[in-house]
C-alpha cells in the first residue's frame, strides 16, 4: 500500500489587502513532500517563503487553493478544520531561525509541554521528552534552563519540541541561520535522522549555502511560485 | 499540566519579589491609613468607655464636653442627682495642655475628676488611685510619666502615684487626671498679674465700690477669683433605666444640654472625626487606584517582555485562557505578597505612630479581597495584549 504524502498543496493562493493596494505573496503554488523526506524551501527575500510556511503551519488564511496533512484536507478553499490551534499542536512541529525556547521551563518541560497541552499526563509527557532529547543526545542536559545551554544544544532541543507531539509535518525556518558550518550540518543530520525514525516530512527555509547541497529535492520560490528541481543530496556524514 | 505562572515567578523571582515588596510597603501604607481612621474611632469610643457615664450633661446649645467648650456651674450635679434613675453624678473638667516631661513636652489632656466618681480612670496598670484631694496624678502610659515622677501644671506640681493606659482624648492624646478642685484652679483661675489688674479694674469702677455698701467690693472681688465651673456632669444611672428617660427631664427642667452614650458616639464619630475620615476615605481611593495602576503598569511590562514566548505559545497550540490564566495568576500573586508584606509591615511600623493605630483582622480580609480585586483587573490590560499577540510573529519574514 502506497503512503500518502505527508503534504500535498495545489494552486494555494495568499493576497494582503484589498483593491489597488492588494500585494499577491503566493501565485499558485503547489509541492508534495512524503513521510520522511526532508525538502528545502529556497528563495530571495519576499518571494513568499514566510508566506507559504505560514500558510502550511496554519498561521494565516490562504486566500484560495488546497492543501492536505497526512492525506487528511485541511483547506480547500477555507479552512475544513475548526480548531486550527489543536490542529498545530498534533500535526505540526514549529523549528524556528532561534530557539525560542521558553525560557522559565527547564529542557525537559520545553520538550514536554507540547503533549501535555495536548492532554496528556504529565509523567508520559515528560518520558517521551526524555526519549527525544535522549535521541538527540541532549539528555544529559534535561534539567538545564535553556540559558545555560550552548546554541547548538538550543536548537537541538527545539527540533525535539518540534517532535513531541510525533507531527506528520515540521516546518522549519532558517534553523541554520546562527551557526557555524560544522553545527549547520550537525543540525541538518538531525533533521535527516529525525525524518527518518519519525517518518515526518520536514520542509526547510533556508538562505544557507553550506545546507543546500545535502538536500535530495528542493522548492524554488519565486514571485510566489515554487519550482520543483532535484537536489544534490550530498551525504552529510 | 505544568503551572506556568508558578515556572515564570521562580525563573525570576527576584524581580518578582522586589516587585511584590514595593507593592507590599505600599499597601502597608494603605492599612496603616486605615489603621488610623479606626484608631481614632476607637480612641473615640475608649474615652466615652472609660469615663464609665452612661449621660453626659452639658452647657446648653452646645456639643461638649469634647467636641466643643462647655461650661456648667459645679453645684449643677446636685440637682441632677435627685432625679429618678441617676445613681451618681460627678463634676469633670477637661482641658488640652502641654506639659513638660524630662527633656521634652507632652500633649496631654488634664482631666479633673472625683475619686470614686464617674471619670475617674477605671483601671491601673501601676501605682494607685489619687487619695488625695491635692497635687496627685494619674497617668497613661503614652504621656511617659513613670510613678514616682513630678508634672507640672500651672502653679503647681504633681506627684504622679499612678499609670493606666488606653486613656486618650479624641484627638488621641493621653489623659493625665487629676483632683476636680486642682483643674479647676488649673482650667479657670487667672494668673497673679490678671488677678491684681482685675482687682484695681473693679475697684475703680464706681458701682462696683460704693462707699455706702460696705463689703460689696470684697464680694465681687472674691466672685472674680473663685472658680465654679466645670466642663461636664457625668452621669451613671441606676440599673433597669434607660438613658433618654433621665436625659429627657434634664434637658427639659435644668436647661442643660443632656446626651446618652449613643449620641456621644454620634458626635465622637460621626461629627468629630467626619472630615478626618474623609480625608482618610480619599488617601484610601488615591492609594488603591495607584496600587492599581503600577500592578497593571509591572504585569503589562512584563507581559510585553514575553512577547515572542507568547507567540510560540500560541503557535504550538497553548490555549488563550491557558496564558490568560498564567497572567491572571502572576497578577494575583504579586497582589498576594504585596498583602502579606504590607499587612507585616504595617504591624511592624504601627507602634512608631504618634497616634494610635488599629489594625483589624476584618479589615485585613476586606484588603485581601480588595487588593486581589484590584489585581484581577490590572491584569486585563496585560491579558489583553497577550491575546493580541500574533502566532505568526514566531516566524520570520
Amino acid at each position: 500500500m502506497t503512503e500518502k504524502p505527508a503534504i500535498e498543496v495545489r494552486g494555494l493562493r495568499k493576497r494582503y489587502g484589498e483593491g489597488d493596494a492588494a500585494v499577491e505573496a503566493l501565485k499558485g503554488v503547489d509541492m508534495t513532500v512524503q513521510p520522511g523526506e526532508v525538502v528545502g524551501l529556497i528563495g530571495p527575500s519576499g518571494s513568499g517563503k514566510s508566506t507559504l510556511l505560514k500558510c502550511l503551519g496554519a498561521v494565516i488564511d490562504p486566500t484560495a487553493g488546497q492543501m492536505a496533512l497526512a492525506g487528511r484536507t485541511i483547506f480547500d478553499e477555507g479552512w475544513t478544520i475548526r480548531d486550527l490551534r489543536a490542529l498545530r499542536r498534533d500535526m505540526i512541529g514549529f523549528v524556528f531561525q532561534a530557539p525560542y525556547l521558553i525560557p522559565f521551563l527547564d529542557v525537559t518541560d520545553n520538550v514536554a509541554l507540547l503533549p501535555m497541552l495536548a492532554g496528556r499526563p504529565n509523567a508520559e509527557a515528560r518520558k517521551t521528552a526524555l526519549e527525544l532529547l535522549t535521541a538527540l543526545d541532549v539528555q544529559h542536559r534535561a534539567l538545564a534552563q535553556p540559558s545555560q545551554l550552548s546554541g547548538g544544544e538550543q536548537q537541538r532541543v527545539a527540533i525535539a519540541r518540534a517532535l513531541a507531539n510525533h507531527p506528520p509535518i515540521i516546518l522549519a525556518d532558517e534553523p541554520t541561520a546562527p551557526l557555524d558550518s560544522v553545527r549547520a550540518l550537525d543540525v541538518m543530520r538531525i533533521l535527516n535522522r529525525m525524518a527518518a525514525q519519525y517518518r515526518a516530512a520536514i520542509i526547510v527555509v533556508t538562505h544557507d549555502e553550506k545546507i543546500i547541497p545535502t538536500f535530495k529535492r528542493i522548492y524554488h520560490i519565486r514571485d510566489g511560485k515554487t519550482y520543483e528541481e532535484a537536489g544534490e543530496g550530498r551525504p552529510i556524514d | 499540566m505544568i503551572n506556568l505562572a508558578v515556572r515564570d515567578v521562580l525563573h525570576s523571582w527576584s524581580k518578582f519579589v522586589l516587585t511584590g515588596v514595593g507593592l507590599g510597603l505600599l499597601i502597608g501604607v494603605t492599612f496603616s491609613m486605615a489603621g488610623i481612621y479606626r484608631g481614632m474611632v476607637d480612641d473615640g469610643k475608649a474615652l466615652l468607655r472609660n469615663s464609665g457615664a452612661d449621660i453626659w450633661v452639658v452647657q446648653k446649645d452646645t456639643l461638649g464636653p469634647y467636641a466643643e467648650p462647655s461650661s456648667v456651674r459645679d453645684d449643677v450635679y446636685r440637682g441632677i442627682l435627685g432625679l429618678p434613675g441617676v445613681m451618681a453624678a460627678a463634676n469633670v473638667t477637661y482641658l488640652t495642655m502641654q506639659v513638660n516631661q524630662g527633656v521634652k513636652d507632652v500633649r496631654v489632656m488634664v482631666v479633673g475628676f472625683e475619686p470614686g466618681q464617674p471619670g475617674e480612670p477605671p483601671y491601673l496598670v501601676a501605682g494607685r488611685q489619687i487619695t488625695r484631694g491635692h497635687y496627685e496624678a494619674v497617668a497613661d502610659v503614652r504621656t511617659g510619666f513613670a510613678v514616682g515622677d513630678t508634672v507640672r501644671i500651672r502653679r503647681h506640681e504633681y506627684a504622679v502615684v499612678g499609670l493606666t493606659r488606653r486613656m486618650v482624648s479624641s484627638g488621641g492624646d493621653p489623659m493625665l487626671f487629676i483632683p476636680l478642685r486642682d483643674a479647676q484652679e488649673a482650667q479657670f483661675l487667672k494668673d497673679n498679674d490678671a488677678i491684681v489688674s482685675e482687682r484695681e479694674r473693679t475697684a475703680a469702677n464706681p458701682s462696683l465700690n460704693r462707699p455706702g455698701v460696705p463689703g460689696l467690693l470684697e464680694a465681687v472681688q472674691a466672685s472674680q477669683t473663685a472658680s465654679r465651673s466645670v466642663n461636664a456632669v457625668l452621669v451613671r444611672l441606676q440599673p433597669g433605666w434607660e438613658a433618654e428617660q433621665v436625659a429627657e427631664p434634664i434637658r427639659r427642667w435644668k436647661h442643660l444640654q443632656a446626651y446618652t452614650l449613643a449620641q456621644m458616639e454620634e458626635i465622637l464619630i460621626a461629627k468629630l472625626i467626619a472630615t478626618s475620615s474623609k480625608q482618610i476615605g480619599m488617601f484610601l481611593v488615591i492609594l488603591a487606584v495607584v496600587s492599581a495602576a503600577i500592578v497593571s503598569f509591572i504585569i503589562y511590562t512584563m507581559t510585553l517582555g514575553k512577547i515572542r514566548e507568547l507567540a510560540v505559545l500560541k503557535l504550538i497550540g497553548t490555549r488563550n485562557s491557558t496564558i490568560a490564566g498564567m497572567i491572571l495568576q502572576q497578577s494575583l500573586g504579586l497582589g498576594l505578597i504585596g498583602f502579606l508584606i504590607g499587612r507585616t509591615a504595617a504591624t511592624l511600623w504601627a507602634p512608631f505612630f504618634p497616634k494610635y493605630l488599629l489594625l483589624l483582622p476584618e479589615d485585613a480580609l476586606s484588603g485581601l479581597v480588595l487588593i486581589m480585586v484590584i489585581c484581577a483587573l490590572a491584569s486585563l490590560l496585560a491579558i489583553r495584549a497577550a491575546l493580541k499577540v500574533d502566532p505568526a510573529t514566531a516566524i520570520g519574514g
